[in-house]
């Protein structure tokens, strides 16, 4: 009896996932849903970063995660001065729920493996992360912002995003 | 007589203003460690904006003073190719200075962000 409940709650959570990623693109987004999936895309980073110190010995990779840590924790703190500026909330909504499921599927992916393994799922990883965030933030977000001051915070944090891009990409290639 | 009066004059001054200027050099032999500096020093401010150094290529002198400004959200640093000279952690908003030397590290970039690079030129070279 409780089984088929569970069961039930599960199929009716899964078909409205689905049903609300289906009617909700991130154009769709509003300036406060678009600060909160950019602040859960911060964090998810930082926590990439802190798993990396933890496992890696690698110097690069290590300068690398420190930069992460020191500059998504940098704009994270603007966004909340802004935030609490503008007196608004971030709102919870499909696309920061969708980002951390996926985070979380990919924390325990790397937590698992070791050495060079690791730094380089480690840094492919980082590379296809700050790629997608930004073609979002640059393609979805950026021309649908209406907040002068929310748009000016999001084109510096590309900014600096497409930097990591950058950085991501030249420390793969070294890895390879 | 009027006119050796003055000229005595004259040679005081002459003698007096020599001073001056050889009192003058010597300071500013010491105070550049030995080199030769003639013209008073410079202080050259470099933006760091957009994760760039603006300008990319300074043009400076011994005993010049250059001072960074971080204009973005992120802390950066002014660090020599060879780390044999760091302004350490500039914070948003922040600024900081080094002193020029002869024979310094001229390429230098940003700790945290690698691809950041810019240079500094003698300007005597030129």
């Amino acid at each position: 009896m409780m089984i088929r409940h569970v069961f039930i709650a599960m199929a009716a959570a899964a078909a409205i996932g689905q049903g609300t990623a289906n009617a909700q693109s991130p154009a769709d987004l509003n300036d406060l849903q678009i600060a909160h999936v950019a602040y859960v895309a911060d964090n998810i980073d930082i926590r990439y970063a802190h798993l990396a110190l933890a496992i890696s010995s690698n110097p690069d990779i290590r300068e690398f995660a420190q930069t992460m840590i020191r500059d998504h924790s940098a704009v994270n703190e603007q966004a909340l001065a802004l935030l609490a500026k503008l007196n608004a909330q971030p709102e919870d909504n499909f696309l920061s729920r969708s980002l951390q499921e996926n985070a979380e599927k990919l924390i325990d992916e790397m937590s698992g493996l070791r050495g060079a393994e690791f730094d380089r799922r480690y840094a492919e990883n980082e590379l296809a992360y700050h790629k997608a965030v930004n073609d979002l933030v640059g393609n979805a977000f950026i021309p649908n912002i209406e907040n002068a001051e929310v748009m000016a915070l999001f084109e510096a944090g590309l900014e600096i995003f497409q930097a990591h891009e950058g950085h991501a990409e030249k420390m793969v290639g070294m890895l390879k | 007589m009027t006119i050796v009066a003055e000229r005595r004059n004259v040679l005081t001054g002459i003698v007096a203003s020599l001073a001056a200027t050889v009192s003058a050099f010597r300071f500013s032999a010491l105070a550049h460690n030995g080199e030769i500096h003639a013209a008073p020093p410079t202080n050259h401010e470099v933006e760091i904006k957009a994760f760039k150094f603006v300008p990319a290529t300074l043009k400076v002198s011994p005993g010049d003073t250059i001072t960074w400004t971080n204009r973005d959200l992120v802390p950066h640093t002014a660090t020599a190719h060879d780390k044999s000279w760091d302004t350490g952690r500039i914070e948003r908003g922040k600024s900081a200075s080094i002193t020029c030397r002869q024979g310094m590290a001229t390429a230098y970039f940003c700790r945290f962000h690698p691809a950041m690079k810019a240079k500094l030129e003698n300007s005597t070279d030129s």
